[in-house]
């Protein structure tokens, strides 16, 4: 009996052993190493900085000097404006003062033509430059603000000041678009405009419905690189453009149009009722292949009416019609469509023959890529002049206009992504963020910073550059594809693997735990008891 | 302070009862602010004997098509190839009635995702727009946050999933989260959501995302029942819930009234012999108010042009250099006996 009790106290201890391995290798390696093995890989994310983004400033910076005879009236105009810009969250003025030397005050008096009085701005300022934007007295005016299409505006005297204020707010800097382009819901024209983006691809197609009966002298290729292309070329600081161009015949659309009688040269016309515009939107879509490319596509169509259907009159809702001298109309984030009719004449002549009119159709159509881009409309102002467009162009303070717009947009919009992207996965825990993710969230939160400085300091091409770089970061890191490697992994399944896994060794493991913490009790008891 | 408190309840009032007359429309309809629409039809089910589904999403892509949706602006996904199937006794075809009246296979069907193509990470890409690099377009959902999109799953389901193929399944979860990620995105103004498979309500009772108005042909714990059979065909040509909203959709035309409470009524349980499931508490607008064609339709705003351009001086674009080969090619005839690959000495 002696001798048994130490052996069986050996055994006993070597058995008690062995199960504290088991519980040592089981629950204090083998849980944590379990615990870490399966967890969702996330890379650490700055969440700090990206919550902090709606305390970042969006400030731009924009230079305005203003040009007067003398120094009154110079601090006059200053002061007006100063206090009609105070309230623009956006945009900030840095107002330069500045009296008009005597050489260019008298040839600003002498010369007749608005134009000439330019040049002579010109030789005196840099007009060139981006962001800056001069204001002019100039007495021989018949308005009281008159406003071309280089970045100066000239008034009359400091009576013209509410004039000046309305002029710069609603034409040059156009603060209600801009506010518009934060705005969470989408004003008229951010519906109207395309997202921003890098690049766009502009599409010319020729529609002609009836090619056995007419033949149509349209040189497409030529007027899309020449119209077209001289028009993108100026906004080309902003984006790159594919230029396409394409014709489609035998499209078989029917406008259900009603004859009616009137006084024109055919003595007739057929009348297409607005509500079925889009329809032809619908049944060009299906021939114009417009989704080819990756880009996003800004479709241009001339639509060659047949003589058997010509003219074509547009109809507004009250069935008036449309008051225009080109019948157009465009719709919004797709595009803008020309329905151009041929005369009698053409139609009458043994074979018919039809140039159309280049200057006007492609006139329309710059006149709605402009809306699509986001160059706004400008409202008549009372005692304003603004010189109307007269070449394919865009003025220069629009493109600034536009690039403040399209800044301030890309801004808010990669702002907006990183925030929703830092609650979802606050919401949704089994997204795994790689470090290509990770890499370009930092990349688009270290490019909003840097914007929102440059934007402040007021060099708007750099701000721009750095907010598309921020936009396109942003964009990417949300949509980026192995954003769904791990798709939800349901509970219920979590335990049907890892019950008949775990369950066989962990059942007995924990219940020696108690047999372990009794006998090492009892252990230390005896020890004690023996002492 | 009492004089000036008065002014100013009198002023809140007064913008109060501004405010209610603002948002209270004089007429029937609530105003929705959507500026296009978008359909995402999907049958997840393949072999012969699921005909029935393939029939389903064909009939309703036939259905939006006809109310104004454009095709580039459908997501048709459809698991297996009914039309060309070898025991179809009628290639090319596929009739959702007995009588074979219509043909839903047609002659103008643009499938986007088809065959092994339709699986669940393919939907989940294309709901949450993420997809690889190089997609079509035309295989992209490219909604913004002013689209209405009408969703619709056909195939077998059971609580809280819906199988795809016959060998995955998308969870309730996941389709929630995918929503969500979208709503966050800004990437959809409403959306309705319809499933028709059996236990089907249990797919949208995790929503959790606002503006989805979701309806279902069965409660969980029913089945959904097919409609009836072709005996030419052989096989089930088309569920009892769809039967009946197509019923319903074929009497809609794009100017009509019809509403989405009647949309949502379409199918009493003597009819469906299953109880339609039907949520609308992320819903924010009135469905008796909505009418149907905000989702069936097709909204594309249209501006007319007024202001041309007079372009006066005439633009000449410096030319670029052009990579255009001149040189017209010269071709002329071969040798009729290729003299000069033989060896002459």
């Amino acid at each position: 009996m002696s001798k048994q009790e130490p052996k069986s106290e050996i055994e006993e201890s070597n058995r008690m052993w062995a199960s504290a391995s088991f519980v040592g290798v089981l629950i204090i390696i083998g849980l944590p190493l379990w615990w870490k093995t399966t967890e969702v890989y996330r890379v650490a994310l700055p969440y700090d900085k990206i919550s902090s983004f709606s305390e970042l400033p969006s400030i731009i910076t924009s230079e305005l000097t203003v040009l007067a005879n003398d120094e009154q009236s110079a601090s006059e105009i200053v002061g007006a404006i100063q206090k009609a810009f105070e309230g623009e969250d956006i945009l900030k003025l840095k107002i330069k003062k500045t009296i008009i030397s005597d050489d260019l005050h008298r040839t600003l008096e002498s010369v007749a033509d608005e134009q000439d009085a330019i040049e002579e701005v010109g030789a005196a300022f840099d007009l060139t430059q981006h962001n800056q934007f001069y204001v002019v007295q100039r007495r021989p005016l018949f308005q009281d603000v008159w406003l071309g299409g280089e970045r100066v505006m000239f008034f009359r005297d400091t009576k013209a000041a509410p004039t000046l204020i309305q002029a710069l707010k609603h034409w040059v800097y156009q603060t209600k678009v801009l506010s518009g382009a934060r705005s969470s819901v989408a004003d008229s024209a951010r519906r109207t405009r395309f997202p921003p983006g890098a690049a766009y691809h502009v599409v010319l197609s020729v529609v002609h419905p009836k090619p056995d009966k007419l033949s149509v002298d349209f040189d497409a290729e030529e007027a899309v690189e020449d119209y077209i292309g001289s028009f993108v070329d100026e906004l080309s600081v902003l984006h790159n453009f594919t230029l396409k161009s394409q014709w489609l015949y035998l499209l078989d659309f029917d406008f259900q149009a009603k004859e009616i009688k009137d006084k024109s040269e055919w003595g007739r016309h057929f009348a297409v009722r607005q509500e079925r515009l889009h329809l032809l939107l619908t049944s060009l879509e299906e021939r114009a292949a417009t989704h080819v490319s990756e880009l996003p596509t800004l479709n241009l169509a001339l639509y060659a009416a047949p003589c058997h259907a010509a003219p074509l009159i547009i109809h507004d809702q009250r069935g008036q019609p449309v008051q225009s001298p080109v019948q157009a109309f465009m719709s919004p984030k797709w595009g803008g469509v020309v329905l151009a009719s041929p005369g009698q004449a053409e139609c009458q002549a043994p074979q018919p023959r039809w140039r159309p009119n280049v200057r006007v159709v492609m006139g329309t159509f710059i006149s709605q890529l402009r809306k699509l881009l986001g160059i706004a409309d400008t409202p008549s102002i009372p005692g304003g002049f603004l010189e109307p467009l007269r070449s394919v162009t865009p003025r220069r303070w629009e493109v600034d206009s536009l690039l403040r717009l399209r800044t301030v947009e890309q801004l808010t919009s990669a702002e907006r992504t990183l925030q929703s992207l830092a609650q979802l996965l606050g919401e949704i825990s089994n997204i795994v963020i790689n470090d290509e993710v990770g890499a370009s969230i930092n990349s688009a939160v270290d490019s909003i910073q840097e914007a929102s400085e440059v934007m402040s300091q007021g060099h708007l091409v750099e701000a721009y550059r750095v907010s598309l770089k921020a936009h396109t970061a942003a964009e990417t890191a949300f949509m980026e594809p192995s954003l769904l490697a791990l798709l939800y992994f349901p509970d219920d399944q979590k335990y049907a693997i890892y019950i008949p896994l775990f369950l066989p060794i962990m059942f007995p493991v924990i219940l020696s735990l108690k047999n372990l913490f009794l006998w090492f009790r009892g252990k230390t008891v005896q020890k004690e008891k023996t002492e | 302070m009492r004089i000036l408190i008065i002014p100013l309840l009198f002023f809140t009032t007064a913008f109060l009862l501004n405010f209610n007359s603002a948002i209270e429309i004089p007429e029937n309809f609530q105003k929705s602010n959507h500026t296009n629409n978008w359909a995402v039809l999907v049958d997840t089910s393949r072999f012969w004997f699921n005909y029935r589904h393939v029939a389903n999403v064909l009939s309703i892509y036939r259905s939006v098509k006809r109310l104004g949706i454009p095709d580039s602006q459908i997501i048709l996904m459809i698991s297996d190839d009914m039309a060309c199937n070898p025991r179809n006794p009628r290639p090319a075809t596929i009739f959702n009635n007995a009588h074979e009246q219509i043909n839903v296979y047609g002659d103008d069907v643009e499938v986007d995702y088809r065959g092994y193509e339709v699986s669940v990470e393919n939907f989940v890409r294309l709901l949450t727009g993420r997809v690889p690099p190089n997609t079509p377009r035309s295989k992209q959902l490219l909604t913004d946050e002013g689209s209405n999109i009408l969703i619709y799953l056909t195939g077998h389901g059971g609580d809280g999933f819906l199988k795809f193929q016959d060998s995955e399944e998308v969870t309730s979860q996941e389709l929630a989260d995918a929503l969500e990620q979208m709503w966050q995105k800004r990437r959809y103004n409403e959306i309705f959501f319809i499933i028709d498979t059996c236990q089907a309500s249990s797919m949208y009772e995790k929503f959790y995302s606002p503006n989805i108005l979701a309806t279902a042909s069965s409660l969980v714990g029913e089945d959904s029942l097919s409609h009836h059979v072709d005996s030419a065909i052989g096989v089930y040509i088309i569920d009892r819930y769809t039967y009946y909203v197509l019923e319903f959709l074929e009497n809609v035309h794009p100017n009509s009234q019809r509403t989405m409470s009647e949309f949502l009524a379409v199918c009493p349980k003597s009819a469906c012999l299953s109880t339609v499931g039907v949520r609308r508490d992320l819903f924010k607008r009135d469905p008796s108010k909505v009418p149907i064609t905000d989702f069936f339709g097709s909204v594309r705003p249209v501006v007319i042009t007024t202001d041309p351009i007079d372009i006066v001086d005439i633009p000449k674009r410096k030319k670029t250099v052009q990579n255009k080969t001149k040189v017209p090619e010269k071709r002329n005839y071969l040798p009729q006996f290729p003299m000069h690959l033989v060896q002459t000495t």
